[in-house]
């Protein structure tokens, strides 16, 4: 019988079925009904009147008119999102209930270690986080453009996905309220302030005209240092304990051009400085952006 | 009765308008969009014959005039991207795989306004499973000079492996802002550090190379983080060469 159910359209695998009866009210909508072999009535709800009604019993219309109706929920259902140029959705297990055995609480989340104490910056933020990730932040402080803009911030995160596993880490800067539409290069740097030692040119931030800007960039951080590979006996100690090489353990921005620097310090003699590559040595400007601290950030 | 048919027989020939409707709609969608693409390709196409790439043509200027390697292949790509593409060899490894490949491509967007540049490594026939780290040098080979550890890649168990990353390539360096120096670039002219413009990549464990190469006279070496030192194995797979590849 199709009465509580108009039309079932079962695909192999999807088990998708459709029933119309949510859609039904009470006395009125589309309805059909099956009487026997050939026996078919078909009735149009809000048509009927309990009296002299509008059934039909005539068989040589209503067979094709059965046939069209078929023919087009068939076709509506092989065009639809579940056609064969779609992909079928996936099946999911489901428990005894029937229900999708999905999560339904939160993971739990744990502080990892990162360094010890005495070794990393009061600034640094190790974020509670689910296993096996951790997720460090630390902020930037103005450094050259502090008399200017001595609201500017910046925000550093940087994500191990896996720190057993992870190709690379993820390292996001954000910035607000910095001089607008400048190029700033940010580099890894053994000293936060000057004389700055070793440094590792990792990208740029380009700010907005609002002064915001945002970067990301996917590289070692963590252990990022920076060696010579004819002097291979030089060590420092990381979090991890002695590495080689000598670790870049803090995050700066520097003005990408001198040029730039002058004009929005208003001061024409700043002088260049070797944060930024390509052509024209000492190009760069001075230092926007610093973490500001002694002990290292990442 | 003759009601009852009237509104039957507009009933199925509404259902087939419908049907039909339906069908057109979808046949019409379906053909819109190979024709949007094709004209998209057609605009494309006229447009990059007449458009010149002036960082690709000087690339392939610095080719042709050998201050960039032989194996490096500059792309024909659209301005204002540069595109460049040049394998990488093995070197501790080639006596145990000596099929080991590897193609390194490096893309820019813009380089004035590019936040960094993106780096793809992909490697096929190397020692399965094994953890190999990534590092810019100044030289393809020992003493290898300066270094910048970049990424990991992690083969599976075909020996195959890719790993994408982005940060400063074409330009990167490395440098002692105490006393930076200058160092010529083949692109850039005068810069400030050492230019790394050569690639390589190590076993990140010594004891992957000594098993993977069945030696244990094998040292260790400083190419990769973190604790102990020297914990790194040799140098897997180079760029082999002495001009720069980027």
């Amino acid at each position: 019988m199709l009465k509580d159910k108009v039309l079932h359209l079962r695909r192999d695998g999807g088990c998708w079925e459709t029933g119309w009866g949510r859609l039904r009210r009470p006395g009125g909508g589309y309805t059909q009904t099956s009487e026997g072999v050939g026996g078919v009535d078909v009735g149009m709800g809000r048509l009927r009147r309990p009296v002299g009604g509008l059934a039909i019993q005539n068989r040589g219309y209503t067979i094709p008119i059965l046939g069209i109706i078929l023919l087009a929920f068939l076709l509506s259902a092989c065009s639809g999102p579940f056609s064969s140029s779609s992909p079928a959705p996936t099946s999911t297990k489901t428990t005894s209930s029937g229900l999708p055995a999905f999560p339904t609480t939160a993971l739990a989340l744990r502080t990892p270690a990162f360094g010890t104490s005495g070794q990393v910056a009061p600034t640094v933020k190790v974020l509670a986080s689910a296993d096996p990730s951790l997720i460090v932040q630390f902020s930037l402080a103005p450094a050259s453009i502090k008399t200017l803009f001595p609201d500017a911030t910046g925000l550093v995160t940087v994500i191990q996905g896996n720190p057993q596993t992870n190709d690379f880490d993820t390292l996001i800067v954000d910035v607000q309220k910095m001089p607008p539409n400048v190029k700033f290069t940010v580099f890894l740097t053994e000293l936060s302030a000057k004389p700055f030692g070793h440094a590792e040119y990792v990208g740029d931030v380009i700010t907005r005209g609002d002064g915001s800007g945002e970067s990301i960039f996917h590289l070692i951080t963590f252990v990022a240092f920076a060696a010579d590979a004819r002097n291979s006996t030089v060590t420092s100690a990381d979090q991890s304990g002695d590495a080689s090489g000598i670790q870049l353990e803090h995050v700066g921005m520097w003005f990408d051009g001198v040029s730039f620097a002058r004009k929005v310090l208003n001061n024409p003699n700043i002088p260049g400085t070797p944060f930024d590559g390509g052509g024209g040595a000492l190009h760069a400007g001075p230092q926007a952006m610093t973490d500001g601290q002694t002990l290292s950030v990442i | 009765m003759q009601l009852l048919r009237k509104i039957s027989l507009s009933g199925s020939l509404l259902l087939a308008l419908l049907l039909i409707t339906t069908m057109w709609v979808s046949v019409t969608a379906a053909a819109a969009s190979p024709a949007k693409t094709s004209t998209f390709q057609t605009v494309r196409q006229i447009s990059a014959s007449h458009t010149t790439n002036s960082n690709a043509d000087l690339l392939h200027r610095l080719v042709h005039a050998g201050r960039l390697a032989p194996t490096v292949h500059v792309l024909d790509s659209l301005p204002p991207t540069t595109i460049v593409q040049f394998p990488l060899v093995p070197s501790s490894i080639k006596k145990a795989f000596p099929q080991a490949t590897g193609l390194v491509t490096i893309v820019r967007g813009d380089r004035d306004n590019a936040f960094s540049d993106t780096i793809t490594v992909d490697v096929q026939n190397m020692p399965p499973n094994i953890t190999f780290t990534i590092f810019y040098i100044e030289f393809a080979s020992k003493p290898f000079g300066n270094v910048e550890y970049v990424a990991d890649l992690t083969t599976r168990g075909d020996g195959s492996g890719e790993t994408i990353f982005q940060n400063i390539a074409f330009v990167a360096f490395a440098m002692d802002a105490r006393n930076p120096g200058t160092s010529q670039d083949g692109q850039e002219g005068t810069t400030s550090g050492i230019n790394l413009e050569h690639m390589g990549m190590w076993f990140s464990q010594l004891q992957d190379a000594q098993k993977v190469l069945n030696d244990d006279t094998l040292k260790g070496t400083i190419f990769d983080g973190g604790n102990p030192p020297l914990h790194a194995g040799p140098q897997a797979m180079t760029d082999g060469q002495t001009a720069p590849v980027f």
